[in-house]
């Protein structure tokens, strides 16, 4: 593979915080990752810091989830109870499903090690011995590679009882999933991890006080924990200094869709959308534009062309009533219809509904085959009214987990930005992206 | 009792109410009246906020409803049910679930006492925008012979596999497939044998699960229905009992938590149709030919006359019905040999014995010589939820594998059979009996234990444990018959000559000593042979009576259907009898002076002086006669 291939950004070197080593070759195994400085983090927080150093580091990083949520890193390490005696649990999301993201497959592919190295820092910092990572069970290479890593650790000693010399045992297994998206939510990852069905859990209690078998467990997205080298080598405050005020650090968007350098980008956060998807990915190809594009996979509320300019800081996206979710930016051009990209969107999310809770259960479904009405050429002003009905009460709390309220988006934000085009299609069966396709092709 | 300190008071749309620390919204919303329609939630499963029905808002907190049923209350919580939010929500998760939902309620047996349809006409919208065709399933699946699924039906609420697992501690149920398409199935399409299945047809909150035996019986408006007692077996569940024109339909758990805690096995559930039987006995017979009571009865006592004696008595034998037979006893009959039907040979206890509800409490239980799940059902039932639900440590004292063997960190002493006494004995001291209280189970191994041994190295177990001992008997009204006396006297009714079988025989058969037998069953059983008098019996639906469970606890029947003509109940019938034979102050005139007279006799039915009203309390309707 050629290096350019592999590495990242096409920016300055100085937004390479996870990228940095990608493209070096046999980085996958030990001894390169070593060579190039892997692993002396771990040591430095075995051998000089206490876990309660980690954490304060982790703290003034500002590290934010990098698998949706983005809830802060070191105040979600906080909740794991302190004085509870027994087994604590790390558990890795790499159960990476949502649609248009690839990072974590990125970095699993290229570095595994980063990814292990993160995974046990983060364990010494909360106390734990016991790691698990739960895998996307579709990600043949990823396992393998982190296999064979996950051997030559415990070859090296760096997992067993006493890493780095330090009394600290440290074991790391693999579970590989069974292909459901549902189960890269938390609790249901928790479920399936304990060998049941899929299917989230009733919130509180959270996974850091009770999961997985109930015990206090952490759970962390793969980016999230593959941050960590860096930020113990260099300190919290040095990650600070990348990023926006309230989004630190930089991450990694997955660009996909009608995109001319479709791709995985690290990127500073607080760059805007624009520079990640006309100048980073390429652009639309010639003579096409952005008509709509995801800002962080599928779930997240899609926005128009003309909101490129906002920034990838996650509480501005918040705010123009987006999110950052998992960084997967899906980029559609004018001459796709939205209503049949939505219709497809929200068949992935009823075929992925595990059936535990009413509302996605049955709206997804009953979603779908609305939109199967409307594309058929059956559709009619009260098939909108059902669509507004289903996206609303899927939201706001309703379903049990997040999933549900992810295909609300879908309905809510392509009808709050193209009603125009939902209205050609039921009311008079029309469809001008189609034109706008026939017309350029 | 909870204390004022364990007292949390909060608001719930302007009312207030003060409810035990840790009680959930939903039930504390009860306390005040106010319905939260819930499906996936059930008083006695853990709750999983599975279904959403039950949105509520509260203050304070996010801006988002939340499921009452999985939120316990805070002081000063302020929770609404009747803000449009609230209602919205509610109302949206109801048309969901009657997005699949078929339009079966003419033809499904649940309709008249279905949550789905009262949810929907006090909670739901008024009318329907669903116009597209539903999912189909093949449907009625036979998931037994006596329970039947219909999976169009289902709202996916998973009582039912939540309580095969939580309680049952069984898998014979489960999901498969997700999302739209996910449906309930029994595990590699095998029929349920539990003997707890039959509890899911209760929980079912629609007509998805239900019971074959009732299937199309009747309507829920149609049936009375009387609080009584099962008459299975030792525990003494209580259990309603319904009738339609006379007929005993089905039966029910009427929910009682210092026993049964609303549930049932499937013997007490399902073994009714011999009420109903066509071929059931309603006149006396002598010689095979239908006759009189009058001449029935002088044969009886002619065919008995001089011979040697020996009487069989069925399980369920009633305590008035044991005191009857124990003044013949005393009289002209002395000398019978009497056998209880299904009885162990554990003699009666020497104090008090444990209570079934303080399993509850137990820190430590132990079952030795007896595979709960078959003697004595709910019971099994109380020692699972103990050792799961509030963690108490399980040592199992059998030679074979139990159902209770299925929690990991169940201790299995393995004995030789007939040496569970000293495997008792061995347990002091044990560090998992270090935290009392103990519950010491014991029974009689089927036969293979010596129960005197077994109960002396059970009481001595207890004495050093800080544990209360509970025997286990097996026949229904066992420790009545040891309190009158009547329990001990045979092992074998071998040798007899007369042979007087009140119910099916003791030990299955009658003895081939016997030259003269007399039946007094509800029906003929192949057993029975050709008996040369047959009396028609009144079965548990009809009878007036008590029985004295295996705590100890006297507990009086109601009977829901009425004793007709030609046959006659039993005390009559006793006192008949007696009468012919010359016992004296026999002649009673009604069920309450026998009891009366019962109760100053003999000191173990003191209780039954004081029998219930015969109306029960009303129980209030909030979601229908079958609970939700």
């Amino acid at each position: 593979m050629a290096a350019d291939a592999l590495r990242g950004s096409h920016g300055p070197a100085r937004q390479h915080l996870l990228t940095a080593d990608f493209g070096t070759p046999g980085l996958h195994r030990l001894d390169v990752y070593r060579r190039c400085g892997g692993y002396g983090s771990l040591e430095k927080a075995l051998k000089e810091m206490a876990p309660e150093e980690v954490h304060a580091e982790v703290k003034t990083s500002g590290l934010r989830g990098r698998g949706g949520a983005g809830f802060a890193t070191g105040t979600k390490w906080g909740f794991l109870p302190k004085d509870v005696p027994g087994p604590r649990y790390v558990v890795v999301n790499a159960d990476e499903s949502e649609p248009g993201t690839s990072k974590d497959r990125y970095l699993m592919e290229n570095s595994p090690h980063l990814l292990l190295e993160g995974a046990c820092i983060a364990a010494y910092a909360v106390g734990a011995h016991q790691i698990w990572i739960y895998l996307r069970g579709e990600y043949d290479k990823p396992y393998r590679l982190l296999t064979a890593a996950i051997a030559e650790l415990r070859r090296e000693g760096i997992l067993g009882p006493s890493p780095f010399g330090r009394d600290h045992l440290l074991e790391l297994q693999i579970y590989r999933g069974h292909g459901a998206y549902i189960c890269g939510e938390e609790t249901a990852l928790l479920d399936s991890l304990e060998g049941k069905r899929g299917q989230p859990r009733s919130r509180p209690p959270f996974p850091a006080v009770k999961g997985a078998w109930g015990r206090p467990t952490l759970l962390n997205n793969v980016e999230t924990l593959s941050a960590l080298p860096w930020i113990v080598m260099h300190g919290g405050a040095e990650y600070a200094k990348f990023g926006t005020d309230r989004s630190r650090g930089t991450r990694l968007l997955s660009v996909s869709g009608n995109v001319e350098k479709p791709g995985v980008y690290e990127v500073e956060l607080g760059v805007t959308f624009r520079h990640v998807i006309m100048e980073l990915a390429g652009g639309p190809s010639p003579g096409r534009r952005v008509k709509v594009f995801w800002p962080g996979g599928s779930s997240a509320q899609v926005l128009p062309e003309s909101m490129l300019d906002t920034t990838t800081d996650l509480d501005e996206l918040a705010r123009v009533g987006s999110m950052a979710g998992s960084g997967g930016v899906i980029v559609m051009d004018d001459a796709h219809c939205v209503v049949r990209a939505a219709h497809r969107l929200l068949r992935f999310y009823a075929n992925e509904s595990c059936g535990k809770c009413t509302p996605c259960r049955t709206g997804g479904n009953w979603a779908v085959r609305t939109y199967e009405r409307i594309l058929a050429g059956e559709g009619s002003a009260l098939d909108l009214q059902i669509l507004d009905r289903i996206q609303d009460s899927l939201q706001n709390g309703r379903c049990l987990c997040a999933l549900g309220d992810s295909a609300g988006f879908v309905i809510m934000s392509t009808m709050k930005y193209f009603r125009d085009e939902y209205e050609e299609h039921a009311l008079r069966n029309e469809c001008s992206a189609e034109r706008t396709a026939a017309v350029h092709a | 009792m909870p204390d004022g300190d364990n007292l949390v008071t909060l608001t719930i749309d302007g009312q207030t109410v003060s409810v035990p620390r840790g009680t959930l919204i939903v039930e504390a919303a009860k306390k005040v009246s106010v319905e939260v329609p819930v499906f996936c939630y059930h008083h006695k499963l853990d709750p999983v906020g599975a279904c959403r029905l039950c949105l509520v808002e509260i203050s304070p907190g996010p801006p988002k409803p939340q499921t009452g049923c999985t939120t316990p209350v805070a002081e000063g919580m302020v929770v609404r049910t009747n803000t449009a939010m609230a209602v919205g929500a509610r109302a949206d998760i109801l048309e969901y679930e009657l997005v699949n939902h078929p339009l079966d309620c003419p033809v499904c047996d649940k309709g008249g006492e279905c949550p789905l349809q009262d949810y929907t006409f006090r909670h739901g919208y008024p009318t329907s925008r669903i116009d597209a065709p539903r999912l189909h399933f093949k449907k009625p699946i036979p998931l037994s012979e006596k329970i039947a699924l219909d999976r169009e039906r289902c709202v996916l609420c998973y009582r039912c596999t939540r309580y095969y697992d939580e309680i049952a501690w069984e898998q014979e149920l489960t999901a498969e497939q997700r999302g739209i398409h996910t449906f309930i199935s029994s595990q590699f399409d095998q029929p349920l044998r539990s003997i707890f299945s039959g509890n899911i047809i209760d929980l079912c909150p629609v007509g998805a699960l239900t019971s074959r035996v009732w299937r199309f019986e009747s309507r829920p408006w149609d049936m009375d229905h009387t609080a009584s007692v099962c008459s299975k077996c030792a525990v003494g569940c209580s259990v309603m009992l319904w009738q339609r024109r006379n007929q005993l339909v089905r039966v029910t758990s009427h929910e009682n938590d210092e026993i049964d805690e609303g549930w049932i096995c499937d013997r007490g559930r399902f073994d009714y149709t011999e009420v109903n039987d066509p071929k059931r006995l309603r006149v006396p017979q002598v010689g095979g030919r239908d006759s009189t009571w009058d001449s029935a009865l002088e044969a009886l006592v002619a065919g008995v006359g001089g011979k040697k004696l020996g009487i069989s008595l069925r399980q369920d034998v009633t305590n008035e019905e044991l005191f009857l037979v124990s003044r013949l006893l005393a009289g002209p009959w002395r000398g019978a040999r009497v056998a209880l039907q299904r009885r162990t040979r554990i003699p009666a206890p020497d104090g008090d014995t444990l209570r079934i509800r303080d399993l509850d409490d137990c820190k430590a239980i132990v079952v030795a010589a007896s595979d709960t799940a078959d003697d004595v059902p709910i019971v099994n039932l109380r020692v699972k939820k103990a050792v799961s639900k509030r963690g108490a440590r399980l040592v199992i004292v059998n030679p074979d594998n139990l159902d209770l063997d299925r929690w990991p960190y169940a201790f299995h002493v393995r004995n030789e059979p007939g040496k569970a006494a000293g495997a008792l004995l061995e347990l002091a001291g044990h560090e998992l009996l270090s935290e009392g209280p103990v519950a010491i189970l014991w029974g009689d191994g089927h036969g293979t234990e010596d129960v005197v041994a077994l109960g002396a190295a059970a009481q001595q177990l207890a004495a050093r444990v800080n544990g209360s001992v509970m025997p286990l008997y097996r026949s229904t009204n066992e420790r009545g018959a040891l309190a009158a006396g009547l329990a001990a006297t045979a092992d074998d009714l071998e040798g007899c000559e007369a042979l007087i079988c009140f119910g099916p025989p003791a030990f299955s058969r009658i003895p081939s000593s016997a030259r003269f037998v007399a039946v007094w069953d509800t029906v003929l059983r192949p057993e029975h042979g050709s008996p040369d008098v047959v009396l028609p019996a009144v079965s548990f639906a009809e009878t007036q009576g008590s029985y004295t469970n295996l705590e100890g606890r006297v507990q009086f029947l109601r009977p829901v259907l009425p004793v007709e003509p030609p046959l006659r109940e039993s005390w009559e019938v006793l006192c008949d009898l007696g009468l012919r034979l010359g016992v004296g102050g026999i002649d009673f005139l009604g069920i309450f002076h026998v009891q009366r007279a019962a109760a100053e006799a003999i000191a173990g039915f003191a209780a039954l002086a004081d029998p219930p009203p015969p109306q029960p309390e009303p129980t209030p309707v909030m979601y229908g006669p079958a609970r939700p």
